[in-house]
């Protein structure tokens, strides 16, 4: 049985409900539909100061689509999403000003060098010199990215590039971190690092709201996961809320989840076809 | 594997070359718009087809104009013209030649930056196979351009001479013209790409990219040039060619496509003996052994795609972190110059006014006095070309423009950014007239003021095409063609608008005072109105 045993500081749910102040993260009756297909159905959803709040689901659930509506990429259907109590739609620019946001596969001017691609955030949001040459130098230096400062995004490694989407997004240290399967491209030293960093900016007071498909790391990084299926969170809580949930004393975060999704018997089903073919094949 | 076998899976390469090619320059022209969703899943096989419908339709729009431009030339002999056709052909090859050029270096970014498709690399193919793919896919990339040429060229000098031989000459004239304008394009595409990706920003990579960009302009006005002076430039030419014993045609014939053009008019005219004609003889064999080379050259250079063609990560590695600052408009417009000038047509888009206005300039040169209607004219046309402006810096900000919308930006700050780079790249077609006003008199002093009131309504104008172009996503393909043109059409008119109160203030008054401040007047009126509109918006 694998324990919850996070390797970063994650805050327990007493602390965080020591330090409820209003949430900054806050979506009610969030539905994206695209034509017939409903991409998100009335997502409920609530990111308190401290937290580390993991979507869990599979492909296709809504990780992705509930990421981009709060960072104002897109509009929602139907429903609203605030975030540090800006409405990301009536009031894009405030609402913007709290997010860091990172995306699945790194969206940036590829044209541009790090370098400018920092000149030119830092200058949209006004930073201060100091503060941006500070934690310009931290964060390249934290990811290993000073010798490619100069370099055309274009040129870089999918590695590399997520590493400068991190350092754009956490530039401006804003109160609300966005981020969509953050981890996939980076090796594990930046993983750590980048680990790290998302503890101490919830010690801070700060939220993060976290996209994956990994059980481990939803398992290890968060105060809260929420399993999104079908547009929809179907459970949120720690660990032991999603077991007693379940139903599933002991069980792993991976059991949960197939249980709570109803994949379970559905997966058993896919395997066992697989199984049969395959020994069919070579019995031929 | 067969060659018809690697012709067919070329397609696929091919499809995905030029659905990049679209994709990066196209993320709010033809899906999507600001705020809207560019890349909301739901569009995303449509996007793919569509692209890809962009593409053929592209190349079939250009080769429908490389076949015109190329047959133009033909007419004087069509219509009756009793001379030779050697500065007809020349000048058939040298349009030909240039449009290859500038369409091959269009749709090569995607080849040269990253290789047709590096999944081909990933199959149980070997290396030749691969290359072979590759080789098919980067000729579908002109194939309907290089055939259109060639076969009007061979048509209209078989038509012309009425014998098979010089139309067999000229088929060979044709395949060696297009080889070269092949070659060059890679070249071309090759240097300034890995000028852009391939190292540090530094001055030395900024010269270059000036140089090519310099160079890419002379094409541009080349093919320009010689539209506009193909009727007085083929007898003048085609004279020069049949005078024995004249320098200059002696030099000529040595000179590409001038070598080709005289050989197959020799050819037609039975080998005529004469000095030029076996210079130029000469020449053409030179010409096809340096084709036989700029083929081979291709041809490797395309192997190696595979094996990754970009640039890759320079070899200067930065020591430092310091970033600059600037107001968010200037940010933004500092941001769209760079993402601008990494791409050979938008970068020469920049320098289009600028160019426009000196033509103008030049046509009208040999008038004594500089009219206020030439200023008018020059000054007008150079804004409706700045007109395109508004569009390519949209057009630029492709997928990267997600990136922008998630920080807090207002409408207004990108319509001006993008304006105020609009209205700054049209400064030096009013820099270019206050120089010819310093070397030619003025017909009237008032007429300085003509160029202020056009960079006034050409701010004017960029600012509102800016905003309809971000703010409107239009729905179906018909809407988007008709929005897009209203889009234009209304920037235009307010262009015209200021040109034509001074034009019909002048005829009722013949008061140049009275006409430029009515022009003034107006064109301040119109900034003013569309800047509060985006205000308000």
């Amino acid at each position: 049985m694998l324990t919850f045993q996070p390797e970063v500081y994650v805050p327990s749910s007493a602390e965080v409900s020591r330090k409820v102040a209003d949430a900054l993260i806050e979506a009610h009756g969030l539905t994206k539909t695209y034509g017939s297909f409903g991409a998100l159905n009335g997502l409920d959803l609530k990111v308190l100061p401290g937290e580390i709040y993991g979507l869990l689901g599979p492909n296709g659930a809504g990780k992705t689509t509930t990421l981009r509506i709060t960072a104002g990429l897109i509009e929602p259907t139907a429903g609203s999403v605030a975030v540090s109590g800006f409405d990301a739609t009536k009031d894009p620019i405030h609402a913007k000003a709290q997010i860091g946001y990172v995306a699945e596969i790194p969206i940036l001017y590829e044209s541009l060098t790090p370098r400018e691609l920092l000149e030119f955030e830092a200058s949209v949001r006004g930073l201060t010199r100091d503060h941006v040459n500070r934690r310009a130098r931290q964060l390249a230096e934290a990811f290993e990215v000073v010798a490619a400062f100069d370099t055309p995004i274009a040129t870089l490694s999918m590695g590399t590039k997520q590493k400068v989407a991190i350092i754009a997004a956490l530039l401006h240290q804003p109160p609300v971190l966005l981020l969509d399967e953050p981890l996939n491209s980076l090796d594990a030293r930046s993983s750590r690092i980048l680990k790290e960093l998302l503890s101490l900016h919830v010690q801070r007071g700060g939220a993060v709201l976290f996209s994956t498909h990994v059980m481990e790391i939803a398992q290890r990084l968060c105060s809260r996961i929420g399993i999104i299926f079908r547009g929809k969170i179907v459970a949120e809580g720690d660990l032991d809320q999603l077991r007693a949930r379940a139903g599933e004393k002991d069980a792993t975060l991976e059991e949960v989840f197939m249980k709570l999704t109803n994949e379970a018997s559905e997966v058993e089903n896919t395997v066992r076809t697989l199984r049969e073919s395959f020994f069919d094949d070579e019995g031929r | 594997m067969k060659a018809a076998d690697a012709w067919r899976l070329s397609a696929i390469p091919y499809s995905e070359m030029a659905f990049r090619s679209i994709l990066q320059n196209s993320s709010n022209m033809w899906w999507g718009s600001f705020g809207r969703g560019s890349s909301e899943a739901s569009g995303r096989d449509d996007l793919v087809k569509r692209a890809l419908r962009i593409a053929r339709f592209d190349k079939l729009v250009i080769t429908a104009f490389v076949i015109v431009a190329a047959s133009a030339p033909f007419l004087p002999q069509v219509l009756g013209a009793s001379y030779g056709i050697s500065a007809s052909v020349t000048l058939s090859l040298a349009v030909s030649f240039a449009l290859i050029v500038l369409y091959g270096v269009q749709t090569l970014s995607s080849f040269v930056t990253s290789g047709p498709s590096p999944v081909l690399s990933t199959l149980p193919l070997v290396r030749e196979d691969v290359s072979l793919v590759n080789l098919f896919s980067f000729v579908r990339t002109s194939d309907y351009l290089v055939v259109g040429s060639v076969v009007c060229q061979v048509f209209f000098v078989s038509l012309v001479t009425g014998s098979a031989l010089p139309g067999l000459f000229m088929l060979f004239a044709g395949a060696v013209n297009s080889v070269m304008g092949v070659g060059a394009a890679l070249w071309l595409s090759s240097v300034f790409y890995r000028s852009i990706l391939g190292s540090k920003r530094g001055k030395r990579g900024g010269v270059l990219r000036l140089a090519l960009l310099l160079a890419w302009g002379v094409v541009v006005l080349g093919i320009g040039v010689l539209f506009a002076g193909a009727g007085y430039m083929i007898p003048l030419v085609q004279g020069v060619l049949a005078s024995p014993g004249v320098l200059t045609g002696s030099i000529l014939s040595l000179v590409y496509p001038f070598s080709l053009g005289i050989s197959v008019g020799s050819i037609a005219q039975g080998l005529a003996a004469t000095l030029v004609a076996r210079l130029a003889l000469g020449a053409t064999v030179t010409y096809l052994l340096i084709a036989v080379v700029v083929s081979r050259w291709s041809m490797s250079s395309i192997a190696s795609f595979p094996e990754g063609a970009s640039g890759t990560q320079g070899t200067d590695r930065a020591r430092d972190t310091s970033v600059p600052l600037h107001e968010p408009v200037t940010a933004y417009a500092l941001k769209d110059l760079r993402a601008t000038s990494a791409n050979l047509t938008s970068a020469f888009l920049l320098a289009l006014p600028a160019f426009e206005t000196l033509v103008i300039l030049l046509i009208r040169a040999f008038l004594p006095t500089l009219g206020a209607s030439t200023i008018l004219v020059a000054m007008t046309l150079g804004g409706m070309v700045s007109l395109i402006l508004p569009l390519v810096l949209v057009s630029t900000e492709g997928t990267g423009f997600d990136f922008a919308k998630t920080m807090p930006l207002r409408m207004r700050t990108i319509v001006f950014s993008k304006a105020l780079i609009a209205t700054a790249v049209f400064l030096p077609a009013a820099a270019v007239v206050y120089v010819e006003s310093l070397l030619k008199p003025l017909a009237s002093p008032f007429s300085v003021v003509i160029p202020l009131a056009s960079i006034l309504a050409v701010a004017a104008a960029s600012t509102l095409e800016v905003r309809l172009f971000l703010g409107f996503a239009p729905r179906g393909r018909a809407m988007f063609a008709l929005q897009e043109f209203a889009r234009m059409a209304a920037g235009a008119g307010i262009v015209l608008l200021p040109a034509t109160i001074y034009a019909i203030s002048y005829i009722f008054t013949f008061n140049h005072i009275l006409a430029t401040g009515a022009m003034v007047a107006v064109a301040s009126a119109e900034l003013l109105a569309v800047a509060e509109f985006v205000r308000r918006s």
